[in-house]
């Protein structure tokens, strides 16, 4: 099924009464999750995730997918108006956006970061329809080493690009790999790693990790900082938004940069935070009005949110695709994908068409309704947050272990909970990142798998990886990012010895 | 005060004993090559060694003062005060766990809220009481009535006939 035709019959399956129901809750408790301190959209979409388990999975995904769309907008809001990010992707947002909220123009950029982040949205899924059939011919095209390269060049990219220690990085994505080998190994049966320790049979379920690393990790940090939340208040009224609406071609440029530069982030996987940090930067240097960022500009709001929301739907494509996610909230999904019984990757496009543009239709859908609901919305999600965190800080708790415990119903679950949460403190703190461990978590098995077919197939010589041009350009790519960060120290050395 | 170059120190022994405890349980089921293909230890095996080599790394990076950034030795990791924060937010959860396996998690979650808000931050009893109360009716009915998803219970929910 090709692009158009596909898209029409996945518009056939999204709109209905029911999945639009389904995006109208999936969106607000997105906002809500999004707008809590401690809850973040990889972190809601974990717990929503074992409660969907018996639903079908197009209605699942949608309910899922609307949940990130809200959960970047509710972000958005808490930047903007308290000067707190809600999610680490909209930290670039409170530079110019709270103190636009200061200067009485809270409206207004509210309005800006809300409409630049929808038109992002739907950059990132145009871009979707117009090249998930293409990506799918060419992954068909892949076999088992060509799997493990796509893989590589993805860890390896976090090490490269990623911005934290490379080493560190390292560390969280092989430790990522370690926990998801617990347990029962796929392709021979043995238990692996379980020390004779029963609980571990089944090996650690990603969820919990993502409860407790992002949920109660960042619930420790945001005690650490004795939270003071002083907000500003805002009321949008329609008149408002028009207004701001009418002059949003005039940031053409940074718009349109800004969904570029997330487009590229969302597909590789550098993610929505990366993005929104690297499009604000771009949109400083071009800028005619440089002196005026960080003190409230609007292109200094349009940019960050362009390239978060451009990079949260891009990240859709690769996940879909080649059953690679481009963001921590992606990994979960995809998780969930494999959890509802569907395979990621390119012989889903084939399987299961109603799946793959249901989801792509319910994106426009899903992005158009949350604009639409977060704009109506911000009083009362702003007044949320001026309940005490002393009454918000332990409710949140509640719910991640309600959520740890659902996910299988297993009592230790709440210990591996409480675990994660101290280490995503720790990690935190000493920047470790957090979203390739849970990558490495979720892709464990597959990447696994990729390199033990890949293995059986060459006699274990790993000139396999080199057997083809395509592997070979993708093993190459992935040797020079993950050198990348040597090579940026090598250059420097040299350097002074030159002059 | 905890300084972070110690606390870097500390977390990288910590992932290096991590490391070493993937390898060898990645050793009891073979870390070579059978006529099957790699043997079932081999993938965790190199990533054991990659996490203790890369933690080792880390570890002579905090302690070496030539290669550790300036700002590790004076910067605190954590000050007594975030520390007693911390404490004061961890420890209680660890205490909604353990009453949560003996009790079940309505009764350890009601308890929770109730203990946090009254004794922590001075609630009058009444509003924590019913917030405390509150909470487990709502989170029983959306997870068990709405989405029919079970529950951790204990002796108390047994009684009921819940």
């Amino acid at each position: 099924m090709d692009g158009f035709s596909g898209l029409l019959h996945g518009f056939g399956v999204a709109l209905t009464w029911y999945h639009v129901m389904l995006m109208v809750i999936g969106v607000l408790l997105g906002i809500l999750v999004g707008v809590l301190p401690g809850l973040g959209a990889p972190n809601g979409v974990s717990l929503l995730l074992p409660l969907t388990f018996t639903m079908d999975p197009v209605s699942a995904i949608i309910l899922l997918t609307s949940m990130y769309w809200g959960a970047l907008f509710g972000g958005s809001t808490t930047s903007i108006l308290f000067n707190i990010p809600g999610e680490p992707s909209s930290v670039a947002t409170t530079f110019d956006g709270y103190p636009m909220a200061q200067n009485g123009r809270a409206t207004e950029a509210l309005s800006f970061a809300f409409l630049s982040a929808g038109f992002g949205a739907i950059v990132g899924v145009l871009l979707i329809t117009a090249l998930s059939g293409w990506v799918t011919q060419f992954a068909l095209k892949f076999s088992s080493p060509e799997f493990f390269g796509v893989y590589f060049l993805a860890f390896a990219s976090f090490v490269g690009l990623s911005g934290a220690p490379p080493l560190k990085a390292a560390v969280s994505i092989a430790l990522g790999f370690s926990l998801a080998g617990v347990g029962m190994d796929s392709v021979s049966g043995s238990l692996r790693l379980t020390f004779g320790f029963d609980v571990l049979l089944a090996g650690i379920s990603f969820l919990v990790a993502v409860i407790g690393l992002f949920g109660i990790g960042e619930l420790i940090l945001t005690i650490e900082d004795g939270l003071k939340l002083d907000g500003i208040r805002a009321k949008i009224t329609p008149r408002d938004v028009l207004r701001t609406a009418a002059q949003m071609p005039k940031h053409w440029a940074t718009l349109l940069r800004s969904s570029i530069v997330g487009c590229w982030m969302g597909i590789t996987p550098g993610g929505p935070t990366a993005a929104s940090f690297m499009s604000y930067g771009l949109a400083k240097r071009f800028s005619a009005y440089r002196a005026n960022f960080g003190k409230g500009e609007p292109d200094g709001v349009i940019a960050p949110e362009t390239a978060d929301h451009s990079a949260g739907t891009s990240a859709m494509l690769p996940m879909m695709a080649l059953g690679l996610p481009g963001s921590a909230t992606a990994a979960v999904m995809l998780g969930g994908l494999m959890i509802w019984g569907l395979n990621p990757g390119p012989m889903l496009f084939v399987e299961r068409p109603d799946f793959v543009w249901g989801l792509i239709a319910s994106m426009y859908l899903g992005n158009v309704v949350a604009v639409v609901l977060v704009l109506a919305t911000v009083p009362l999600f702003a007044s949320i947050l001026r309940i005490p965190f002393a009454i918000i800080g332990p409710l949140i708790v509640v719910v991640c272990f309600i959520g740890a415990y659902t996910i299988a119903g297993r009592p230790f679950d709440l210990w591996l909970a409480l675990a994660f949460g101290v280490l995503g403190y720790v990690f935190k703190k000493l920047d470790y990142p957090i979203a390739p461990l849970i990558l490495a978590m979720v892709i464990g098995d597959k990447a696994e798998d990729a390199f033990r077919q890949s293995m059986i197939m060459s006699k274990g010589s790993l000139t396999i990886f080199w057997s083809n041009p395509l592997v070979t350009g993708l093993m190459l790519l992935g040797l020079v990012l993950l050198f990348w960060p040597l090579l940026g120290t090598l250059r420097q050395r040299l350097r002074p010895s030159r002059v | 005060m905890v300084a972070r170059w110690q606390a870097e120190l500390g977390m990288a022994a910590f992932l290096a004993v991590i490391g070493v405890i993937t390898i060898i349980g990645a050793m009891e089921y073979g870390v070579g090559w059978s006529p099957s293909g790699p043997e079932p230890g081999a993938f965790p095996f190199y990533m054991g060694i990659i996490i203790l080599l890369a933690s080792l790394a880390n570890a002579l990076r905090a302690t070496l003062p030539r290669l550790r950034p300036p700002r590790w030795a004076e910067h605190a990791f954590l000050k007594p005060e975030q520390l007693r924060l911390v404490l004061g937010f961890t420890l209680p959860i660890l205490g909604l766990v353990v009453v949560s396996l003996m009790l079940g998690l309505y009764v350890g979650m009601a308890l929770y809220l109730f203990g946090t808000l009254v004794l922590q931050n001075r609630y009058p009893m009444l509003k924590a009481g019913l917030i405390a109360l509150a909470t487990p009716f709502l989170a029983y009915l959306l997870i068990e009535r709405v989405f029919k998803v079970g529950m951790l219970k204990g002796p108390l929910e047994a009684w009921l006939g819940l």
